[in-house]
Protein backbone atom coordinates (compact mmCIF):
# COMPACT_ATOMS: atom_id res chain seq x y z
CA UNK A 1 0.00 0.00 0.00
CA UNK A 2 1.56 3.67 -1.12
CA UNK A 3 0.82 6.74 0.30
CA UNK A 4 1.27 9.91 -1.26
CA UNK A 5 1.00 13.15 -0.57
CA UNK A 6 -1.17 15.26 -2.08
CA UNK A 7 0.45 18.17 -4.23
CA UNK A 8 -1.44 21.08 -2.56
CA UNK A 9 -2.02 20.35 0.96
CA UNK A 10 0.63 17.48 1.58
CA UNK A 11 -1.66 15.61 3.26
CA UNK A 12 -1.56 11.92 3.00
CA UNK A 13 -3.49 10.37 0.12
CA UNK A 14 -5.03 6.85 0.95
CA UNK A 15 -5.56 4.67 -2.05
CA UNK A 16 -9.04 5.05 -3.65
CA UNK A 17 -8.95 8.55 -2.66
CA UNK A 18 -8.85 11.82 -4.62
CA UNK A 19 -7.61 12.66 -8.32
CA UNK A 20 -4.58 12.56 -10.23
CA UNK A 21 -3.52 14.97 -13.07
CA UNK A 22 -1.30 13.73 -15.30
CA UNK A 23 0.67 16.86 -17.47
CA UNK A 24 1.53 16.14 -20.92
CA UNK A 25 5.08 16.34 -19.95
CA UNK A 26 4.12 13.30 -18.24
CA UNK A 27 4.97 15.07 -14.36
CA UNK A 28 2.07 13.72 -12.27
CA UNK A 29 0.04 15.89 -9.70
CA UNK A 30 -1.73 13.92 -7.28
CA UNK A 31 -5.20 15.48 -5.11
CA UNK A 32 -6.47 14.52 -1.97
CA UNK A 33 -9.91 15.78 -2.29
CA UNK A 34 -11.79 18.25 -4.70
CA UNK A 35 -10.84 21.46 -2.89
CA UNK A 36 -7.08 20.78 -3.52
CA UNK A 37 -8.00 19.89 -6.93
CA UNK A 38 -9.84 23.14 -7.46
CA UNK A 39 -7.52 25.05 -6.01
CA UNK A 40 -5.02 23.75 -8.93
CA UNK A 41 -7.64 24.68 -11.21
CA UNK A 42 -7.43 27.97 -9.98
CA UNK A 43 -4.18 28.80 -10.54
CA UNK A 44 -3.58 29.24 -6.29
CA UNK A 45 -0.03 29.01 -5.17
CA UNK A 46 0.00 26.49 -2.35
CA UNK A 47 2.76 28.83 -0.90
CA UNK A 48 -0.10 31.56 -0.45
CA UNK A 49 -2.90 29.33 0.94
CA UNK A 50 -2.79 29.48 4.35
CA UNK A 51 -4.10 26.36 5.46
CA UNK A 52 -1.52 24.13 3.04
CA UNK A 53 1.31 22.80 4.63
CA UNK A 54 3.49 24.54 2.33
CA UNK A 55 2.65 27.82 3.83
CA UNK A 56 2.79 26.92 7.46
CA UNK A 57 6.31 25.67 6.51
CA UNK A 58 7.32 29.09 4.81
CA UNK A 59 6.26 31.13 7.83
CA UNK A 60 7.61 28.76 10.51
CA UNK A 61 4.59 27.74 11.80
CA UNK A 62 5.47 24.09 11.69
CA UNK A 63 8.55 22.27 12.67
CA UNK A 64 11.15 21.96 9.73
CA UNK A 65 14.04 20.07 10.69
CA UNK A 66 13.25 17.29 13.47
CA UNK A 67 14.28 13.44 13.75
CA UNK A 68 11.02 12.63 14.11
CA UNK A 69 10.61 13.45 9.70
CA UNK A 70 13.30 10.55 9.96
CA UNK A 71 10.58 8.29 10.45
CA UNK A 72 8.55 9.03 7.34
CA UNK A 73 10.98 9.29 4.84
CA UNK A 74 11.14 6.70 2.62
CA UNK A 75 13.15 4.87 0.11
CA UNK A 76 11.51 5.26 -3.29
CA UNK A 77 14.05 3.65 -5.75
CA UNK A 78 12.54 1.16 -8.01
CA UNK A 79 14.43 -2.09 -8.01
CA UNK A 80 14.39 -4.63 -11.04
CA UNK A 81 12.89 -7.94 -10.09
CA UNK A 82 14.84 -10.74 -9.11
CA UNK A 83 13.69 -14.14 -7.65
CA UNK A 84 16.17 -14.27 -4.99
CA UNK A 85 16.16 -10.64 -3.68
CA UNK A 86 12.58 -10.71 -3.10
CA UNK A 87 12.35 -13.86 -1.69
CA UNK A 88 14.96 -12.58 0.94
CA UNK A 89 12.65 -9.14 1.63
CA UNK A 90 10.09 -11.34 2.39
CA UNK A 91 12.11 -13.00 5.07
CA UNK A 92 13.48 -9.90 6.33
CA UNK A 93 10.05 -8.07 6.68
CA UNK A 94 9.38 -9.33 10.05
CA UNK A 95 12.80 -8.26 11.29
CA UNK A 96 12.73 -4.85 9.76
CA UNK A 97 9.90 -3.75 10.69
CA UNK A 98 10.80 -5.16 14.60
CA UNK A 99 13.54 -2.78 14.16
CA UNK A 100 11.65 0.16 13.33
CA UNK A 101 8.78 -0.19 15.65
CA UNK A 102 11.82 -0.67 18.35
CA UNK A 103 13.31 2.42 17.13
CA UNK A 104 10.11 4.96 17.00
CA UNK A 105 9.18 3.15 20.50
CA UNK A 106 13.36 4.51 21.98
CA UNK A 107 12.83 7.71 20.05
CA UNK A 108 9.54 8.40 22.21
CA UNK A 109 10.20 7.55 25.13
CA UNK A 110 13.69 9.73 24.96
CA UNK A 111 11.59 12.47 23.69
CA UNK A 112 9.21 12.28 27.18
CA UNK A 113 12.01 12.11 29.32
CA UNK A 114 12.67 15.65 29.25
CA UNK A 115 9.03 16.61 30.17
CA UNK A 116 8.87 13.75 32.72
CA UNK A 117 11.87 16.09 34.73
CA UNK A 118 10.98 19.75 34.17
CA UNK A 119 7.13 18.42 35.62
CA UNK A 120 9.24 17.63 38.75
CA UNK A 121 11.44 20.22 38.74
CA UNK A 122 7.63 22.50 38.16
CA UNK A 123 6.23 20.23 41.04
CA UNK A 124 9.28 21.02 43.43
CA UNK A 125 9.15 24.50 42.88
CA UNK A 126 5.82 24.79 43.67
CA UNK A 127 6.14 22.89 46.69
CA UNK A 128 8.52 25.37 47.83
CA UNK A 129 6.81 28.28 46.74
CA UNK A 130 3.16 27.36 47.87
CA UNK A 131 3.76 25.52 50.75
CA UNK A 132 2.39 28.22 53.12
CA UNK A 133 -1.42 27.80 51.68
CA UNK A 134 -0.99 24.43 53.03
CA UNK A 135 0.74 25.62 56.43
CA UNK A 136 1.74 28.76 58.13
CA UNK A 137 4.74 29.68 57.74
CA UNK A 138 5.71 30.13 61.52
CA UNK A 139 4.24 26.51 62.12
CA UNK A 140 6.15 25.80 59.64
CA UNK A 141 9.47 27.09 61.10
CA UNK A 142 8.32 25.38 64.71
CA UNK A 143 7.37 21.93 63.20
CA UNK A 144 10.80 20.68 62.00
CA UNK A 145 8.89 17.41 60.68
CA UNK A 146 7.35 19.45 57.81
CA UNK A 147 10.09 20.42 56.37
CA UNK A 148 11.22 18.79 52.99
CA UNK A 149 13.90 16.79 53.09
CA UNK A 150 13.59 15.36 56.59
CA UNK A 151 10.00 14.00 55.26
CA UNK A 152 11.41 12.47 52.49
CA UNK A 153 14.57 10.96 54.23
CA UNK A 154 11.63 9.30 57.42
CA UNK A 155 9.47 7.98 54.35
CA UNK A 156 12.47 6.24 52.83
CA UNK A 157 13.55 5.20 55.85
CA UNK A 158 10.34 3.52 56.76
CA UNK A 159 9.97 2.00 53.49
CA UNK A 160 13.40 0.51 53.94
CA UNK A 161 12.36 -0.86 57.30
CA UNK A 162 8.92 -2.26 56.09
CA UNK A 163 10.76 -3.36 52.97
CA UNK A 164 13.60 -5.57 54.52
CA UNK A 165 11.18 -7.48 56.55
CA UNK A 166 8.95 -8.60 53.52
CA UNK A 167 12.06 -9.81 51.37
CA UNK A 168 12.98 -11.93 54.14
CA UNK B 1 -0.52 27.38 -33.00
CA UNK B 2 1.55 26.98 -30.03
CA UNK B 3 0.19 23.58 -29.31
CA UNK B 4 1.81 22.12 -32.91
CA UNK B 5 5.30 23.86 -31.87
CA UNK B 6 4.96 22.70 -28.12
CA UNK B 7 4.40 19.11 -29.68
CA UNK B 8 6.91 19.36 -32.55
CA UNK B 9 9.24 20.68 -29.83
CA UNK B 10 8.80 17.61 -27.43
CA UNK B 11 9.06 15.29 -30.48
CA UNK B 12 12.13 16.30 -31.05
CA UNK B 13 13.47 16.53 -27.52
CA UNK B 14 12.24 12.65 -27.74
CA UNK B 15 13.94 11.62 -30.63
CA UNK B 16 17.22 13.35 -29.36
CA UNK B 17 16.85 11.49 -25.87
CA UNK B 18 20.12 13.53 -24.68
CA UNK B 19 19.37 15.11 -21.01
CA UNK B 20 20.57 18.68 -22.92
CA UNK B 21 18.31 18.44 -25.54
CA UNK B 22 15.78 17.31 -23.82
CA UNK B 23 15.58 20.12 -21.04
CA UNK B 24 16.35 22.73 -23.44
CA UNK B 25 13.21 21.98 -25.67
CA UNK B 26 11.04 21.67 -22.43
CA UNK B 27 12.10 24.86 -21.70
CA UNK B 28 9.03 26.53 -23.94
CA UNK B 29 6.76 23.74 -24.33
CA UNK B 30 6.20 23.66 -20.95
CA UNK B 31 5.04 26.65 -20.49
CA UNK B 32 2.97 26.51 -23.40
CA UNK B 33 1.21 22.96 -22.19
CA UNK B 34 0.45 25.03 -19.09
CA UNK B 35 -1.24 27.27 -20.38
CA UNK B 36 -3.08 25.05 -22.50
CA UNK B 37 -3.87 23.15 -19.43
CA UNK B 38 -5.32 25.44 -17.38
CA UNK B 39 -7.39 26.66 -20.63
CA UNK B 40 -8.86 23.44 -20.82
CA UNK B 41 -9.37 22.63 -17.23
CA UNK B 42 -11.59 25.50 -17.25
CA UNK B 43 -14.58 24.01 -19.39
CA UNK B 44 -16.50 20.57 -18.10
CA UNK B 45 -14.79 17.37 -20.29
CA UNK B 46 -16.88 15.35 -21.45
CA UNK B 47 -16.40 11.90 -23.77
CA UNK B 48 -14.80 11.49 -27.01
CA UNK B 49 -18.46 11.24 -29.23
CA UNK B 50 -18.81 11.84 -33.03
CA UNK B 51 -16.74 15.24 -34.08
CA UNK B 52 -14.25 15.18 -31.78
CA UNK B 53 -10.45 15.70 -32.88
CA UNK B 54 -8.42 13.99 -31.38
CA UNK B 55 -4.30 14.97 -31.29
CA UNK B 56 -2.64 11.46 -33.08
CA UNK B 57 0.63 11.01 -30.79
CA UNK B 58 2.50 8.33 -32.77
CA UNK B 59 4.55 8.11 -36.13
CA UNK B 60 2.01 6.85 -38.27
CA UNK B 61 1.49 10.00 -40.28
CA UNK B 62 -1.57 11.29 -39.12
CA UNK B 63 -1.77 14.59 -37.13
CA UNK B 64 -5.29 15.10 -36.44
CA UNK B 65 -8.42 12.39 -36.59
CA UNK B 66 -11.91 13.43 -35.91
CA UNK B 67 -14.03 10.41 -34.06
CA UNK B 68 -16.80 9.12 -36.16
CA UNK B 69 -18.16 6.43 -33.83
CA UNK B 70 -16.89 5.07 -30.22
CA UNK B 71 -16.72 1.21 -30.13
CA UNK B 72 -18.26 1.48 -26.63
CA UNK B 73 -20.51 2.82 -24.52
CA UNK B 74 -23.36 5.07 -25.57
CA UNK B 75 -22.57 8.08 -24.69
CA UNK B 76 -18.76 7.84 -25.95
CA UNK B 77 -15.45 6.47 -25.86
CA UNK B 78 -13.48 7.14 -22.76
CA UNK B 79 -9.53 6.80 -21.69
CA UNK B 80 -8.58 3.34 -22.87
CA UNK B 81 -11.67 2.78 -25.15
CA UNK B 82 -11.34 2.09 -29.15
CA UNK B 83 -12.60 4.46 -31.53
CA UNK B 84 -13.33 4.80 -35.71
CA UNK B 85 -12.07 7.85 -36.54
CA UNK B 86 -11.08 9.94 -39.98
CA UNK B 87 -7.84 11.27 -40.56
CA UNK B 88 -7.79 15.35 -41.05
CA UNK B 89 -4.75 16.21 -40.72
CA UNK B 90 -1.86 13.79 -42.07
CA UNK B 91 1.73 14.05 -42.82
CA UNK B 92 2.85 14.36 -46.71
CA UNK B 93 4.45 11.33 -46.69
CA UNK B 94 3.39 9.21 -43.86
CA UNK B 95 1.91 5.68 -43.65
CA UNK B 96 -1.87 6.80 -42.89
CA UNK B 97 -3.22 9.70 -45.98
CA UNK B 98 -5.55 12.41 -45.20
CA UNK B 99 -9.37 11.53 -45.40
CA UNK B 100 -8.46 7.91 -44.71
CA UNK B 101 -10.99 5.57 -41.49
CA UNK B 102 -8.89 4.29 -38.89
CA UNK B 103 -9.11 2.52 -35.68
CA UNK B 104 -7.14 4.72 -32.76
CA UNK B 105 -7.06 3.73 -28.85
CA UNK B 106 -7.65 6.76 -26.86
CA UNK B 107 -4.72 7.22 -24.83
CA UNK B 108 -5.12 10.06 -23.29
CA UNK B 109 -8.49 11.88 -22.22
CA UNK B 110 -9.28 15.47 -20.24
CA UNK B 111 -12.35 13.71 -18.80
CA UNK B 112 -11.53 11.87 -15.76
CA UNK B 113 -11.84 7.94 -15.49
CA UNK B 114 -11.93 6.27 -12.40
CA UNK B 115 -8.92 3.49 -11.32
CA UNK B 116 -9.44 0.06 -10.32
CA UNK B 117 -8.47 1.64 -6.87
CA UNK B 118 -11.38 3.90 -6.33
CA UNK B 119 -9.27 7.32 -7.21
CA UNK B 120 -9.61 9.30 -10.39
CA UNK B 121 -6.91 9.87 -13.38
CA UNK B 122 -7.50 12.81 -15.68
CA UNK B 123 -4.74 13.99 -18.47
CA UNK B 124 -4.17 17.66 -20.39
CA UNK B 125 -5.29 16.67 -23.66
CA UNK B 126 -7.35 14.06 -25.67
CA UNK B 127 -5.11 11.97 -27.42
CA UNK B 128 -5.52 8.91 -29.61
CA UNK B 129 -2.92 5.95 -30.75
CA UNK B 130 -3.53 4.38 -34.42
CA UNK B 131 -4.12 0.81 -34.87
CA UNK B 132 -5.52 -1.95 -37.46
CA UNK B 133 -8.38 -4.11 -36.70
CA UNK B 134 -6.47 -6.04 -34.53
CA UNK B 135 -5.45 -3.90 -32.58
CA UNK B 136 -1.76 -3.86 -33.65
CA UNK B 137 -0.65 -0.30 -33.54
CA UNK B 138 0.57 1.23 -36.75
CA UNK B 139 3.09 3.28 -36.15
CA UNK B 140 6.29 2.51 -34.43
CA UNK B 141 6.69 5.04 -31.31
CA UNK B 142 4.47 6.68 -28.90
CA UNK B 143 5.43 9.90 -27.69
CA UNK B 144 3.93 11.28 -24.21
CA UNK B 145 2.38 9.31 -20.72
CA UNK B 146 -0.07 6.75 -21.23
CA UNK B 147 -2.06 4.88 -18.65
CA UNK B 148 -1.10 1.86 -17.65
CA UNK B 149 -5.26 0.57 -18.01
CA UNK B 150 -4.23 0.03 -21.60
CA UNK B 151 -2.68 -3.62 -19.73
CA UNK B 152 -6.47 -4.70 -18.81
CA UNK B 153 -7.79 -3.45 -22.22
CA UNK B 154 -5.15 -5.63 -24.31
CA UNK B 155 -2.89 -3.18 -25.70
CA UNK B 156 0.31 -4.13 -24.04
CA UNK B 157 2.43 -3.34 -27.21
CA UNK B 158 1.20 0.13 -26.96
CA UNK B 159 2.50 0.21 -22.98
CA UNK B 160 5.78 -0.78 -23.91
CA UNK B 161 6.36 1.52 -26.99
CA UNK B 162 5.34 4.49 -24.43
CA UNK B 163 7.99 6.51 -22.66
CA UNK B 164 6.20 7.44 -19.48
CA UNK B 165 3.47 5.21 -17.88
CA UNK B 166 0.48 6.91 -15.20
Amino acid sequence: MRLEKCWFCSSTIYPGHGIQFVRNDAKIFRFCRSKCHKNFKMKRNPRKVKWTKAYRRLHGKDMTQDSTFEFERKRNRPERYDRNIAENTLKAIKKIDKIRSDRAYDHIKNRLKTGKIQRQKQARKQLEQDIHLVKAPLALAQDSSLHLPKITVNVSQTWTEENQPMEE
Amino acid sequence: MAVSFASRCSRVGRSLMGGLGNNFCNLPSTSSEMTCGSFLSQQQRTFIQMRTVLKVVDNSGAKKVMCIQALKGKKGARLGDTIIASVKEAMPNGKVKKGKVVYGVVVRAAMQRGRCDGSEVKFDDNAVVLVDKQGQPIGTRVFGPVPHELRQKKHVKILTLAGHIA
